[in-house]
């Protein structure tokens, strides 16, 4: 089909220069394949560019046999040869090519007579046939263009020497249509563009065919972020954005930094709330300075310097040192305080950090419970940071995940003070939704590993609930099954979010 | 967390108050606490570990009617003197050395009380008793007891008459055919004798910590009942003895006090005194944002039950705490509680003046570039569960076990192990896509735990990536190509491969990757044994790289 409008404007051409009416023929001559000028025609014809118009007329061919006997002349001819101005022969004494086949056509034409001991002697109208040509020799000669006697062509056809052929002759006018198109310059449709009609500035020249837009293409496999990351980066920039320093640490800590430095007593409830992950390898890990782990024991034990009562209860140092995979991120905002020790000599505050990072729970896998998921912890540390500051970045962070309607509800965690719990207002489902806790760290936290009884904002909400949420999805497990046609059919968290 | 279960009734009864479902519903979480459900009038309602004087119908009717402006104020409770004495035998010492106790005169009791004594009780044991293991607390009918009583330890084959039981035990088959006994024998696991209480009659009253006798039961028709507690810490059991005892003062009933003679000390409980902390009224507005006058944080703390000396001065209020509340150990709980009364949602966010500047760990900056590198090489990125076990790490991969980070306690077998490396993660992923469309070429940048004593942690967190490539056509050129098109775009060009084998690639098909001598990686194609392993059925071809290592490398240059 590509092939066909190329040609179609050089048919269209020849065919104006030919005074715009001509026979395929004619076309023909100018060196065009006949193949390709019939396409042609048949877009023209349908593009309402020509005319065309169709006669048919019997035509009469030499055959085979027809062309050899224009050559060497017709076996009764080859016969008469053969008499050598003789009148009467004997069969012995004719030599000549085909002489059964001879003998058979001269009798039937009654040129010959036969008599007795296999002679042949030469009739009337053989006689007359030694000077002068036969009606059959004639018409072969002129069988293409001369008029010939029904009689002999009925025999010509029959001796099988010509044949009947039913000849079509098409001739073809320009429309104005045409006229247009070839004014307009416009040489042929094309399908594709190809460097070579880049190069050689023809794209000028061509129209490029339309597509059916409405048909249907495969969706190509494409390389994607997996919906985490997705989400993680998303968190993450929010931060950045307000000004948050990242913190990192290890995911295998020690119960000293997952719960003695954030306060928690070691035989509270909270600890059996959070279904700790022990390590059987490595067991046990090494504990900080002495100074630091004397002045968590102390805030323990009796509240120490942080002007607290303390749990009342003998702080076990062994226990501490136990290895565990950590059940939230706020034990790097832990390290992260022990850090800023020496900025607060320095008057290096106020810090903002955050970090998004893995914690594990010891769960039983199920729709609504993961062993792993993220959380993402925040510490604003600062002489003049206050709870209503608190709320700021809060709203602002569940704002810009897209929740308007951010609420603060009274919660406990043993390590923080205004303890709270936030929910937002899913705006789709009408209800409100826990995202996680948060607070300000209680001095019984903050003064053993800052030195100094600072105020410390802190939160660590999740956001697998988000997710699940955002994507609607009944079994939270689906975040993490990597369905490849899941993966790639689902819809960007930047997307997702903004809604 | 405990919850407990009440209905709208009397709630409002006690509060004096004529609440709605949907009012509790909107204020009651407003206090501290979590809305879990509603059939009818009642309702189940979570509570923090911090306010176990709210774990019963009185104390939570208590707190909210303050907090509600129906009854607000410090509320005073008051034991009156008596001769009920309980002596402590020297042999409890090393089990169990506290006991604590209270009488109360003038129960009216109904099935609702006896309800709500029993499940605060039991809320009590297991918050704030511990499971009963710090301290357990038994109510009995006064009127069956006769003072003074013993606390001392018997023999395993002592017999009596358990709670709702119709016939006598030993100790012992207490603990081995009765519920509470089964559910609390570990306590008391390796003594020779058990903790209990008797009277002057040598009359069993309870075998500690597990079961009360029937015959001191209490029922609609008791008036005057005992309350002990005993714990392995006083404190534990004064409080708990405070949070049972005003919740009877509530229902107008008379708390009469106990003796406990140690021999050497004698103390009497309850003590119902009011305690007092100071707490500056500028720490108050420097942590809240605000700039509350000192009349205003009376209303605040009055509306919690707090209430506030005559001795406070301008700047420096004296809070005084009633006695049930066991959750004050700073002057920064009294703020909360100034902020919950106030109500946390009332408080306007304030556009902190703090100037810093943000700033990623340049880990995931490297991370994050190259995540989108490989993105664009078309790959999919997975992400996958960091915990592994051994069957996955090692055996399906045709290798032997290495030493890695283990679990203790797993609850499921499936996760017992922190993956060392992410190949089989990525297997995995494969092996439940088999049904998807190829080619499934995928990719994760993830993190593994590596032993190491060296670190604090006896391990280090290190990151990974993992490339896995599955189609017809894969091969190992096509993955060294992934591999040098990252080179490339690092502009790493010192490095050396080397020829490798491993059992899960196909021999003569796999190499290691090396940069300043150092091997850092490893590409090939995978063993068709390790397909079958995990019945994959179309080619893959891996590349695992130590990304910590690599941009440590990088850093260097």
């Amino acid at each position: 089909m590509s092939e066909a409008p190329l040609k179609a404007i050089e048919v269209l051409e020849h065919l104006e220069k030919l005074g715009g009416i001509a026979f395929v023929k004619q076309i023909e001559e100018k060196g065009l394949a006949h193949s390709a000028i019939m396409r042609s025609i048949l877009f023209l014809e349908e593009n309402n560019h020509i005319k065309k118009y169709e006669s048919k007329k019997d035509l009469f061919i030499l055959t085979k046999r027809g062309k050899e006997a224009v050559k060497d002349g017709l076996p009764e001819r080859n016969l008469i040869r053969g008499f050598n101005g003789k009148n009467k022969m004997s069969f012995s004494e004719l030599k000549i090519k085909n002489v059964g086949v001879a003998l058979a056509q001269a009798k039937k034409l009654n040129l010959i007579s036969i008599g007795s001991n296999k002679t042949f002697e030469l009739t009337k109208s053989g006689k007359n046939l030694i000077n002068n040509k036969s009606a059959e020799e004639i018409a072969l000669k002129n069988i293409e263009n001369g008029k010939i006697r029904k009689d002999v062509l009925k025999n010509l056809l029959e001796r099988g020497l010509i044949e009947n052929k039913v000849q079509k002759t098409i001739k073809i006018s320009i429309l104005p249509a045409g006229k247009e198109l070839l004014k307009k310059g416009i040489i042929k449709t094309i399908t594709s563009l190809d460097s070579k009609l880049i190069r050689s500035r023809d794209w000028k020249k061509v129209k490029f065919r339309a597509y059916n837009v409405k048909d249907p293409v495969k969706i190509p496999i494409i390389g994607k972020k997996h919906v985490i990351s997705d989400a993680i980066e998303y968190v993450r920039n929010i931060w950045l954005e307000m000004g948050f320093k990242e913190m990192t640490g290890p995911m295998l800590d020690t119960n000293f930094w997952v719960f003695d430095a954030l306060y928690q007593p070691q035989d509270h409830p909270a600890r059996d709330m959070q279904d700790t992950l022990f390590m059987k390898i490595p067991s046990k890990g090494r504990l900080p300075s002495k100074e630091l782990v004397n002045a968590v024991k102390n805030a323990h034990e009796t509240g120490g310097d942080t002007q607290s009562t303390g749990w009342g209860y003998k702080w076990n140092l062994e226990f501490a040192k136990k290895c565990i995979l950590r059940t939230h991120t706020t034990s790097l905002s832990a390290r992260t305080l022990a850090q800023l020790r020496k900025d607060v000599k320095e008057n290096n505050l106020p810090a903002k950090y955050f970090s998004v990072g893995r914690t594990f729970r010891n769960e039983t896998l199920d729709w609504k419970h993961l062993i792993e998921f993220h959380q993402t912890d925040g510490i604003v540390v600062g002489e003049s940071v206050n709870f209503r500051q608190f709320l700021f970045y809060l709203r602002r962070y569940f704002q810009k995940l897209g929740f308007q309607k951010v609420r603060f509800r009274p919660a406990y965690f043993p390590y923080t003070e205004m303890s709270t719990e936030i929910e937002v207002f899913h705006p789709v489902h009408k209800k409100w939704l826990e995202l996680g806790g948060a607070g300000m760290f209680r001095p019984e936290v903050v003064k053993p590993l800052l030195g100094k009884d600072i105020p410390v904002l802190a939160w660590g909400p999740g956001f697998e609930r988000i997710l699940m949420v955002q994507y609607e999805l009944n079994d939270i497990r689906k975040l993490y099954n990597n369905d490849l046609k899941e993966s790639r059919e689902r819809v960007l968290w930047g997307a997702k979010c903004l809604r | 967390m405990p919850t407990i279960t009440i209905t709208l009734d009397d709630l409002n009864q006690l509060s004096g108050a004529d609440f709605t479902l949907n009012e509790l519903k909107e204020h009651l979480p407003m206090i501290g606490s979590c809305w879990e459900s509603e059939v009818g009038n009642e309702f189940v309602l979570e509570l923090f570990p911090n306010r176990p004087d709210m774990l019963s119908l009185e104390g939570l009717a208590r707190a909210f009617s303050s907090f509600m402006n129906i009854k607000t104020g410090l509320r005073k409770y008051i034991a009156k003197d008596s001769k009920f004495e309980i002596n402590v035998d020297p042999k409890v010492k090393k089990i169990r050395p506290y006991i604590v106790s209270c009488v109360v005169k003038n129960v009216e009791f109904n099935d609702r009380l006896i309800r709500s004594i029993m499940q605060l009780q039991e809320k009590l044991h297991m918050t704030h008793c511990r499971k009963r293991r710090k301290c357990a607390i038994g109510v009995y009918d006064l009127d069956q007891i006769k003072f003074p009583l013993k606390y001392t330890t018997k023999s395993k084959n002592t017999k009596f008459i358990p709670l709702d039981e119709n016939k006598e035990f030993t100790f012992e088959n207490t603990l081995k055919k009765t519920q509470k006994g089964k559910d609390y024998a570990g306590i008391l696991e390796n003594l020779k004798e058990y903790p209990c209480l008797i009277d002057s009659k040598n009359k069993i009253l309870s075998l500690i910590p597990i079961l009360n006798s029937n015959n001191t039961k209490i029922t609609e028709n008791t008036q005057n009942i005992l309350i002990e507690a005993t714990a392995t810490d006083e404190k534990t059991a004064l409080q708990a003895l405070n949070i049972i005892a005003t919740s009877f003062a509530d229902h107008y009933s008379d708390l009469y006090k106990v003796k406990i003679n140690y021999g050497n000390k004698k103390i009497t409980t309850p003590n119902l005194e009011v305690s007092k902390i100071k707490v500056k009224l500028e720490y108050i507005n420097k942590l809240l944002g605000m700039n509350f006058s000192k009349e205003e944080i009376k209303i605040l703390l009055n509306k919690m039950g707090l209430g506030i000396s005559k001795k406070s001065i301008a700047n420096e209020l004296e809070v005084l705490i009633p006695c049930y509340r066991t959750d004050i150990m700073h002057s920064m709980d009294v703020v909360e509680d100034i902020a919950i009364a106030y109500r946390y949602n009332n408080f306007e966010s304030e556009p902190p003046e703090i100037a810093t500047i943000g700033e990623e760990n340049p880990l995931e900056v490297f991370t994050r570039n190259v995540r989108h590198l490989m993105i664009g090489q078309g790959l999919q990125e997975v992400v996958t569960f960091i915990l592994s076990n051994k069957e996955k790490l090692f055996k399906k991969l045709n290798s032997n076990e290495e030493k890695l980070a283990e679990i203790e306690n797993p609850k499921t077998r499936e996760y017992c192990v922190v993956r060392n490396k992410l190949l089989p993660s990525l297997l995995e992923v494969l092996s439940n896509n088999t049904h998807n469309e190829y080619p499934q070429n995928i990719f994760e940048i993830g993190d593994i735990i590596e032993l190491d004593s060296k670190e604090e942690t006896m391990s280090k967190t290190v990151r990974k990536l993992a490339v896995c490539l599955s189609h017809k056509d894969t091969n190992f050129s096509e993955i060294k190509g992934i591999l040098e098109s990252l080179f490339l775009n690092l502009g790493l060009s010192k490095y050396s491969i080397k020829q490798l084998e491993r059992t899960h690639y196909i021999p003569g098909r796999s190499a290691k990757l090396e940069i300043n001598g150092k091997v850092i990686g490893e590409f090939g194609e995978i063993h068709p044994q390790v397909l079958n392993n995990w019945n994959i059925e179309m080619p893959v071809s891996s590349l695992e790289i130590n990304f910590s290592e690599l941009f440590k490398i990088l850093n260097k240059d």
